[in-house]
């Protein structure tokens, strides 16, 4: 039974899935023309214990496959737990895998019906929220076309406003807002932040860490269907960036159109380093950072040069460079050599990725490239865009423009 | 403890709706609950199946009441004008009567045994008890089987069939004839989610059976040896009760305790079924 002020309770749950290598038939498996199904077994989620409180806004993070959607499926109702028990209060409105539930052959008008009443809304109350769903999806024109026909964000679209209109208990969003353009998101964002407001319970999952950063009050992350973490966004959200760089493979090659010259250098570790010296995922705005990247020499060399290159959640690239023109001095082989690269984390808040790759230094061949690190910076809540230009706002009382005044108001 | 559905009004707690899940399979009192709660969606969803069938084909209704007509009077002509069978009498009224209850049930059991399946963009998004999937499918054909009815017994009189007392059969017949329906896709449906030629081996159970069934033929025609396996088709005495409201005949004994008995059988089977695998469907749509 569910604690006074808790929304969603699971303990110990576990959640098993069959997985069919090829389609089950019946005629095949109960003739043994072959033998049977092929299949495997595989834990999506285990040892989950957790509480998510009422009017809380609660993230999930973790990498692609580690039972996301599944722990939101599971508060869903959509499908059992295998082991533990999921409690969960309230009327919950899902919004998985990019929409709603739709019936495809229904037009958009006919879906609002059918999924306003699975969510519990009688024909009534449906009628009178119409209007205000159908002029938040601004689909207008398709509102009477199967939705079969939709584009993908026309789906969203709908699906978001359905979800947000029939005023659930709980809402969870798996990773559907990404898909919408980008006047929608920002709607979407604005009447997250009112439906928060209302004392609406939220669980949302996301890539996008930046928004996961500023909506949630606690983050749990998933690893391989096991919780690593569960706290404070900012806690987490480091803790990912762990884990999720012990997991990465060095990447190899990646095509500029130079070669790639092997075996000459071996880049061992590229790492972020906070104002305390200390290696970290996670950078408050305007702090001063270095970026330290060691390799092994392999191959004598006269001289090189070193480059980064760091890029935002949605694969701009912010800010790239390199030692080129300053030379770095002969190495030998079998040497370590470290080169550090001191600057400010002026950037806006979200994740980013830094990679940094060595040179010939007539920069015709890349020797090696390392792997990409994800570091996170908690930037100041004003900014937005791609950088940081560090700007500082004052408001003065002045007097009337000296000189002559505008000829157009005599 | 607790309650599914959170359109349940028995499952709420302190006003608000109420669900606890602690293992795969439902309860079948808390199934039929939900069930029960979400009748409006039953409706909603039956009309809209009817519509969208229908919604391109100019007529809507004409050609789901056209179509198993002009299938009952082609069959009437060639069985008895072409291939000269005279088993029966008044025989386009008899094929015409066992017909109409025949169309009706294979239609619903070919639909309603896809109908988890086929709804996958709906019920992998979003929870509602999965049984009403089939009911709708057995529910959305219910329309065009009456309007059909009320036409062949229209017709009785005009192709000289005098309409007794008996005409009443028609309701016990309906009401057993949609029993098999339901339960039937109630256990087919979910027994597609696990085979995926379920839907293959129905279609197919269905050519055949239509033969295995004295719809065009009296069962007086059936030689002694096939009879026991006629008489063993719950099918049997759903048609005998469509042919005795019309065209007059006997209700046997046998082929009524063989359908009411795999009635029953298909029923806990359904109930079986659904409870145990209600909740985890998704997981293979
Ligand atoms: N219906 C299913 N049947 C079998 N295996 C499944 C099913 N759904 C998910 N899985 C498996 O369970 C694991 C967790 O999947 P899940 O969809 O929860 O991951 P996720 O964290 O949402 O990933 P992503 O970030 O890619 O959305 C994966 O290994 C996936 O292959
Ligand atoms: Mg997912």
């Amino acid at each position: 039974m569910l604690k006074p002020g808790t929304a969603i309770a699971m303990s110990k749950v576990g959640k098993r899935y069959t997985k069919y290598d090829d389609t089950p038939m019946l005629l095949t498996s109960a003739l043994h023309f072959r033998p049977r199904t092929r299949r495997g077994r595989l834990w999506a989620l285990r040892g989950v214990d957790l509480e998510v409180y009422e009017g809380e806004s609660f993230g999930v993070i973790g990498r692609n496959g580690s039972g996301k959607s599944t722990a939101l499926g599971l508060m869903a109702g959509i499908t059992a737990p295998t082991e533990g028990s999921v409690a969960v209060r309230g009327r919950v409105a899902p919004l998985i895998q990019v929409g709603v539930g739709f019936h495809k052959e229904l037009t958009g008008r006919e879906n609002i019906y059918v999924n306003g009443t699975i969510l519990g809304l009688s024909r009534r109350e449906i009628d009178r929220k119409l209007d205000d769903i159908i002029a938040f999806a601004e689909i207008d024109d398709f509102l009477d076309t199967p939705v079969k026909f939709y584009s993908s964000g026309m789906y969203v679209r709908l699906g978001f406003a359905v979800a947000i209109h029939v005023e659930p208990d709980i809402l969870l969003i798996d990773e559907v807002l990404a898909v919408g353009d980008y006047a929608f998101q920002m709607k979407c964002h604005e009447r997250m932040g009112l439906v928060r407001q209302s004392g609406t319970t939220v669980v949302v999952v996301s890539h996008n860490l930046g928004v996961i950063r500023k909506m949630c009050e606690r983050v749990l992350l998933l690893d391989k269907g096991s919780p690593k973490f569960l706290g404070a966004p900012a806690d987490a959200i480091a803790k990912f960036h762990e884990t999720m760089e012990q997991s990465e493979e060095p990447d190899v090659d990646m095509t500029t159109g130079k070669p790639l010259e092997r075996g000459v250098l071996a880049i061992q570790s590229l790492e972020v380093i906070g104002p305390d010296g200390q290696g970290t995922g996670h950078l408050e705005a305007g702090s001063d950072a270095r970026i330290t990247v060691v390799a092994r020499v392999l191959k004598p060399m006269d001289d090189l040069v070193v480059g980064i290159a760091i890029f935002s959640q949605n694969g701009t690239c912010v800010y790239t460079d390199s030692s080129l023109g300053k030379p770095l001095g002969p190495v030998l082989a079998g040497e370590l050599f470290r080169c550090t690269v001191a600057l400010k984390a002026t950037l806006p808040t979200g994740s980013y990725t830094v990679v940094s790759s060595i040179w010939r230094p007539d920069m015709k061949a890349r020797l090696a490239e390392s792997r990409h690190v994800t570091f996170f910076v908690n930037g100041r809540s004003t900014v937005g865009g791609v950088s940081d230009l560090g700007g500082s706002f004052s408001l003065d009382p002045c007097s009337e423009p000296s000189g002559p005044a505008d000829p157009e108001a005599l | 403890m607790g309650e599914v559905s959170s359109t349940a009004p028995t499952g709420s707690f302190e006003g608000r709706s109420y669900l606890e899940l602690t293992g795969e399979s439902t309860s079948p009192a808390r199934l039929a609950r939900s069930v029960w709660a979400s009748r409006g969606l039953l409706a909603i969803l039956a009309r809209k199946e009817f519509q969208v069938r229908y919604r391109r084909a100019s007529f809507g209704l004409l050609w789901a009441v056209g179509l198993p007509l002009v299938q009952a009077l082609v069959m009437a002509l060639v069985f008895s004008k072409v291939a000269h069978i005279h088993g029966a009498p008044h025989y386009v009224v008899f094929v015409l009567s066992g017909l109409v209850g025949w169309t009706f049930f294979s239609t619903a059991i070919s639909s309603g045994s896809t109908a988890v399946v086929d709804n996958s963009e709906l019920s992998s998004r979003i929870y509602f008890p999965r049984a009403l999937l089939a009911l709708v499918s057995v529910a959305s054909n219910l329309y065009g089987f009456v309007v059909t009815l009320v036409i062949v017994i229209v017709l009785c009189p005009i192709l000289n069939v005098g309409l007794g007392a008996s005409i009443w059969l028609v309701i016990p017949a309906s009401l057993l004839m949609v029993g098999l329906a339901t339960t039937f896709s109630l256990v087919a449906s979910a027994l597609q989610v696990y085979f995926r030629d379920i839907r293959y081996i129905v279609s197919a159970a269905v050519i055949v059976w239509f033969y295995v069934t004295p719809i065009i033929y009296p069962s007086s025609a059936v030689p002694g040896k096939l009879r026991l396996a006629v008489q063993l088709n719950p099918v049997t005495e759903v048609v005998a009760l469509f042919h005795a409201a019309t065209v007059g005949g006997s209700i046997t004994g046998l082929p009524l305790v063989s359908s009411l008995v795999w009635l029953a059988v298909l029923a806990v089977l359904a109930v079986y079924l659904q409870c145990r695998y209600d909740r985890v469907f998704a997981d293979l749509l």
